[in-house]
């Protein structure tokens, strides 16, 4: 696990100590909205529909116990009860009061944690792979470049006061589990061929109203160079992005103008200009420092395939469905990395009650070298489970809901806050996706379906990743009405693709019948143990747009 | 062609709390049912221009105008965006009443 060192510890209090300043200017009326409002969103606090907003900064998703059991602290005593992970990794506050938010602040400050680089136009906190560390293929853990670009982008002069946000994203697997093709610039951890370790550069990707898959930028990028490199293609980024347009403002519309080998060329002159500056990744020390702090806990050997790992899957089918559906293989023989789902039936997804966080934070305590993990599918994973211990593990998270052996299937859906919370959303995302979750209940029948991601957003900026969902569901307003659009066939993986539009959108009432249609469909198609998304990528989208709208034909 | 006005009230966000509140009488109510209405255009500014009044004393911030039907006298927003907005509360159950009945259970033993 990262510590903070000293200057991280005195950074990050003084920035609270900076903001609770700030926040008492606004109360007395020194500073006006105009003024305070840019303050706010450096420290991750927004204004939404309801009330404030504050956005907890979780870098690279990785976090322990005792800051879980913060989160849930705070969710107590300053918020009502619960909090909501997102697609980032983070984790948001829906109700604070903005006299609370600097204590909050320290309080988040004593467990090294912080809401900085959570929103305004900087580079934001990079994600990475939830597995990191853990997956056996993995060549390099990413959390160790990702800290090396949070050191680098925290609070960097340049880069402060972007045109638009900047996000990055680190995988160190072939596997991605980052959706790092949809990321301004992802880094893929490789091994070119004389076997050297460095970063395939990915730029241009993105959702939002203009969704892009990212273009390659270097196939091979020397570790060495990784900070000069990121220093000229954002310095490239800044100088010639537009400013006059807000939603022609990200670097994919930049890439996608001027063209890839354009934006390339200039990159790489940048960065020869920067050749002998001190600009270097940390060497020997420094580096050996952070790459220590990710270094695997020490897990105890324990038994490869403990004969009560099995005695007990025989004897509750309900665990052996969760064993099959929510672990993954893990790098050290007699452990396993568990997925949390927080996509219980019927539940808002990605939401953890106080109650819920500490359940587990104590098995992440117990049983998980005192680790957690929270996923850009809006889970969280506990990655060193050893196999003798699943059981335990499995009770204690169904002691509070948490037991849901659905990772990956047709109600692992990931929804944005959607008009229920969100000031920009113009439709309804969490109850649609209740009411699909409510529709394919049935374990034997999500079994049945295999691998099938839905994803929706209550509006054009993508938050529920909806263009990279197997299936879409975009919310939009249309004269007053909840409209959905269905996109089939996106993909967020090593295999990225934008989902493609069926045609006329359809009413909140109708959703679930539709994604009912589509599912029918599929299972009339498929051969074999064909996914969904194979099937899809087969037949193509025209028998499911006949499907879904034959009767209006 | 001009949008023809509609009966309004006005809306903001109060600055310490964050939560909703319509402009009144008497001020700021959580309340929708308490707001003050405007039935033409000018009385639509002139209740715009007192928002102001309280954005500058730093009571509140972002007013704006939201239209409404009046229901057995009650204002109700056309749009639901601010349906929800005044109802103060998500469509869905949250927290630990949107919790899985098994965990419920066990708090309740």
């Amino acid at each position: 696990m990262y510590r903070y060192d000293e200057f991280d510890h005195r950074l990050v209090a003084e920035r609270a100590g900076e903001f609770r300043a700030q926040v008492a200017r606004r109360l007395d009326g020194s500073l006006t909205e105009d003024e305070f409002k840019p303050l706010r969103l450096m420290n991750g606090l927004y204004l939404q529909l309801h009330a404030y907003m504050l956005r907890v900064a979780i870098p690279y998703g990785t976090l322990d116990g005792r800051q879980m059991r913060r989160l849930a602290e705070i969710a107590e005593r300053w918020d009502r009860g619960y909090g909501h992970f997102t697609t980032r990794q983070n984790i948001q506050f829906n109700w604070p009061k903005l006299k609370d938010v600097p204590d909050i602040l320290d309080a988040l400050a004593e467990v090294e944690m912080h809401a900085i680089q959570t929103s305004g136009n900087c580079i934001r906190n990079v994600t990475s792979d939830p597995l990191s560390g853990v997956a056996p293929e993995e060549i390099e853990d990413p959390r160790i470049t990702a800290e090396l670009i949070r050191q680098w982008s925290t609070l960097h002069p340049e880069f402060t006061f972007l045109g638009r946000k900047f996000k990055i994203a680190v995988t160190g697997s072939e596997h991605d589990r980052t959706a790092v093709m949809l990321h301004d610039i992802g880094l893929q951890i490789v091994r070119n061929e004389a076997g050297e370790v460095g970063y395939r550069v990915l730029v241009g990707g993105g959702m939002g109203r203009t969704p892009m898959i990212a273009g390659e930028l270097r196939a091979f990028l020397p570790k060495a160079d990784l900070l000069r490199y990121l220093e000229a293609a954002l310095r490239v980024y800044n100088l010639h992005g537009r400013r006059d347009n807000k939603f022609k403002a990200r670097i994919k519309i930049l890439v996608h103008e001027r063209g890839i080998d354009s934006y390339r060329d200039e990159v790489e002159a940048e960065f020869a200009a920067l050749d002998g500056s001190d600009l270097v990744v940390p060497a020997d020390e420094e580096l050996a420092r952070i790459t220590a702090y990710f270094a695997p806990p020490a897990l105890p050997e324990r038994e490869e395939a403990p004969a009560v790992l099995e005695r007990v899957k025989r004897q509750d089918p309900g665990f052996a469905r969760w064993v099959g559906q929510n672990t993954h293989p893990h790098r050290v023989p007699g452990y396993t990395a568990v997925t949390v789902s927080l996509k219980p039936i019927g539940a808002p997804p990605g939401d953890a009650t106080a109650e819920q966080m500490r359940a587990m934070a104590e098995v992440a305590e117990r049983y998980s070298a005192d680790e957690l993990r929270v996923t850009h599918e809006q889970n969280v994973v506990l990655p060193h489970v050893a196999l003798a211990d699943l059981y335990q593990v499995y009770r204690g998270l169904a002691a509070v809901g948490l037991d849901a052996a659905n990772r990956g299937l047709v109600t692992d859906i990931i929804a944005c806050p959607g008009l229920d919370y969100c000031a920009l959303a113009t439709a309804r995302s969490i109850p649609v996706a209740q009411e699909i979750q409510k529709r394919f209940a049935s374990p034997e029948r999500q079994a049945e379906i295999g691998p099938l991601s839905i994803k929706i957003s209550g509006c054009i900026n993508a938050c529920g990743h909806h263009h990279v969902g197997h299936i879409g569901i975009l919310g939009l307003d249309k004269a007053g009405v909840e409209s959905y659009q269905i996109t089939l066939g996106g993909d967020a993986t090593e295999t990225a693709a934008l989902g493609q539009r069926t045609g006329p959108g359809f009413s909140y009432d109708q959703v679930p019948g539709v994604i009912g249609t589509l599912v029918e469909r599929y299972l009339e198609l498929r051969q074999g143990r064909e996914t969904f998304l194979q099937t899809y990528r087969r037949v193509g989208m025209e028998p499911f747009k006949e499907a879904l709208y034959a009767d209006a034909a | 062609m001009a949008k023809a006005f509609r009966t309004s009230v006005v809306t903001a966000n109060d600055l310490v709390e964050g939560t909703s509140v319509f402009l009144g009488a008497e001020g700021w109510h959580a309340d929708i049912g308490r707001a003050m209405l405007a039935f033409t255009p000018e009385e639509g500014e002139g209740l715009a221009a007192l928002a102001a009044r309280f954005v500058e004393d730093n009571a509140v911030v972002e007013p704006y105008l939201v239209e409404v039907a009046l229901e057995d006298g009650r204002p109700v927003p056309h749009l639901r965006r601010e349906r929800i907005r005044a109802s103060h509360a998500p469509t869905v159950a949250v927290g630990a009443a949107a919790t899985p009945s098994r965990a419920a259970e066990r708090r309740a033993a």
